[in-house]
């Protein structure tokens, strides 16, 4: 029997059991009302008290970014959903089952990403651009809108769908190295939330040196159609943030092979 | 069918599997038989490719389990009843598990049917009892209706009317020609379910065969029952019998015969009003077999 067909079936397991937990569907709807309704929440706060702003603001005033602020609390949704379809497998002891009827652990992984790469790229999609729509929905006639006629603006609105996507690729990656629902969490969380702080800490020049390579300041440029100084710009950032998933989801399969189940 | 060779397994510090070496053949079924930490499950987790063996290896059909296409139509498991995602149906469950070895969802509601848990089928599996979990696990183990079975301690938490369903169960999947290999720690299990017994203590392989065969190379006693317990003690550790008191006043010797004992009775003028030749219990040959594998190197034991 071909490997092709291996991983054809293995793909309709891994999407039968991604679809039928109640997670996914938390997961789902949560990564919706945080990237749409929480930015909703941001452009009208901006748009009341824009007469207020200074003119440096509204010199400055991203009009995409700002519609996609919702992103960053989005994406521990996705992460989250990401390391639970892994984690929820080694917590429950379920993942024995499952490498008894798919012992090709590579083939495994590869099921396991089609399926959560092309749900959760079509779900970050929708909420990005939902996200961008409504927001310059709410802006206009106050504040200044962007219109995805123009490419870059297009472009920043598909990269932010693109970054959750990343996102949830590295959370189940963390899944294959740490097994633990709790420590991936608290690793995700690490490099989003607790690396920024630290890099603040540091002097001005590292600060300046290192904050750009930051997974979530890699977010910020590919979510920018004009990137400020400091930061990359949305290509390389882009491929960075693949460099960074890439070395986790390697190390996690190699784990995964060499260990016990 | 099943073929372990030279199979060592080593965590850290422990060694939890030593040299192992059998078979399991088909058409029978086998029983699995070691204290607990003997190393069964490990054997089993090595054989279906989960744990990785530190030497030696395990086939089945000559294949190591990675090699075998579509593994579910070959090899079914049930290792542990509650490793399953308890927020997910028993259905979606049995699904997945099918559509990853290409098996017709017709296929699902018939083991479900077969084990009887239908009717709770779409019911999330973390609130079900031990006993339907077990009944789940065994349903996905006759999923790809396979020709080798392997069961982890399955009568745990079932019921007696359980406990007798599986037991047929298994006698009727072997009665058809396939291998079922069974694990438990209790002798008197294997006594009543198992035609064929592999022993095993501390990781190393005891013996294997019939349970008659097991049995009848154990020691047995003789219960007598006298009118002067203590004179006929005295005059059988005389003869280098080995004799103790029981409950009742009576004796229990062991390295005599029922005639022997009767002669120094009759000799010594000790009224006998029961004698009677005891088989050792099962329980008894087990713990015997293993305590040997534990004390490995100390002296032999009478009647050796
Ligand atoms: N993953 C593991 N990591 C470390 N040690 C382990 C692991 N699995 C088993 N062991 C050890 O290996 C030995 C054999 O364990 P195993 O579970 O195979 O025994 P068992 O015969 O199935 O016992 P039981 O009757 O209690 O189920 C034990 O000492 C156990 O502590
Ligand atoms: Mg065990």
């Amino acid at each position: 029997m071909s490997s092709e067909v291996t991983l054809r079936s293995a793909v309709r397991a891994e999407w039968i059991k991604f679809r039928s937990v109640r997670s996914t569907i938390v997961g789902v709807a949560t990564t919706f009302v945080l990237t749409i309704g929480l930015g909703a929440v941001i452009c009208f706060a901006v748009r009341s008290r824009w007469s207020s702003a200074g003119p440096l603001r509204q010199a400055t005033f991203d009009p995409v970014t700002t519609s996609l602020g919702g992103t960053l609390f989005a994406q521990f949704a996705v992460g989250v959903i990401g390391a639970l379809f892994i984690t929820s497998e080694y917590s429950s002891g379920a993942i024995r089952s499952t490498l008894a009827a798919v012992p090709a652990r590579g083939a495994l992984v590869v099921a396991k990403l089609v399926v959560l790469v092309s749900s959760i790229f079509l779900v970050a999609q929708i909420a990005c651009f939902g996200a961008f729509s409504l927001g310059q929905s709410i802006f206009s006639g106050v504040v200044p809108t962007a219109s995805l006629s123009t490419g870059p603006v297009l472009l920043s609105v598909f990269l932010g769908g693109v970054y959750l996507t990343a996102l949830t690729t590295l959370g189940f990656a963390l899944g294959l190295i740490l097994r633990h629902s709790a420590a991936c969490i608290s690793v995700f969380t690490s490099l989003l939330l607790i690396l920024p702080i630290v890099t603040f800490l540091l002097p001005q020049s590292w600060q300046n040196a290192f904050a750009k390579f930051e997974p979530s300041t890699l977010g910020q440029s590919m979510m920018t159609p004009t990137a400020p100084a400091n930061s990359l710009s949305a290509g390389p950032a882009t491929l960075l943030l693949f460099v960074y998933v890439a070395f986790a989801l390697g190390l996690g399969v190699t784990m995964l092979k060499r260990r016990d189940a | 069918m099943i073929k372990v060779e030279h199979l060592s397994k080593r965590y850290r510090k422990t060694l939890a599997v030593d040299d192992l070496e059998f078979e399991v053949r088909p058409g029978v079924v086998t029983g699995f038989l070691g204290p607990n930490g003997s190393g069964k499950s490990t054997t089993m987790r090595i054989i279906l490719g989960l744990d990785h063996p530190t030497s030696g290896r395990a086939t089945i059909k000559g294949q190591k389990y990675g090699e075998i296409a579509d593994p579910l139509h070959v090899v079914g498991a049930l290792l542990d009843a509650k490793a399953v995602h308890p927020g997910r149906s028993a259905r979606s469950h049995l699904r997945a598990l099918a559509a990853s070895n290409r098996i017709a969802f017709r296929r699902v509601d018939d083991v479900l049917e077969f084990v009887g848990i239908s009717a709770v089928a779409d019911k999330r599996v973390g609130e079900y009892s031990l006993g339907m979990s077990q009944r789940l696990g065994i349903a996905a183990a006759l999923l790809g209706d396979p020709e080798v079975l392997l069961f982890d301690e399955p009568v745990n938490g079932l019921d007696p009317e359980g406990i007798r369903w599986i037991r047929e169960l298994f006698r009727s999947l072997a009665s058809e020609g396939r291998t079922v290999f069974v694990s438990s720690h209790l002798m008197s299990e294997m006594a009543v379910s198992a035609d064929q017994i592999v022993v095993i203590g501390r990781g190393r392989f005891i013996t294997q065969g019939s349970l008659e065969s097991l049995t009848a190379n154990a020691q047995g006693f003789v219960y007598v029952r006298s009118g002067d317990p203590a004179q006929l003690l005295r005059a059988l550790v005389a003869r280098g019998a080995v004799a103790s008191p029981v409950n009742d006043g009576a004796l229990s010797v062991s390295g005599l015969t029922t005639d022997d004992v009767g002669r120094i009775a009759f000799a010594s003028g000790v009224t006998l009003f029961e004698l009677t030749p005891q088989r050792a219990s099962l329980e008894e040959v087990f713990m015997e077999l293993t305590a040997d594998s534990v004390e490995y190197g100390s002296p032999g034991r009478p009647g050796e």
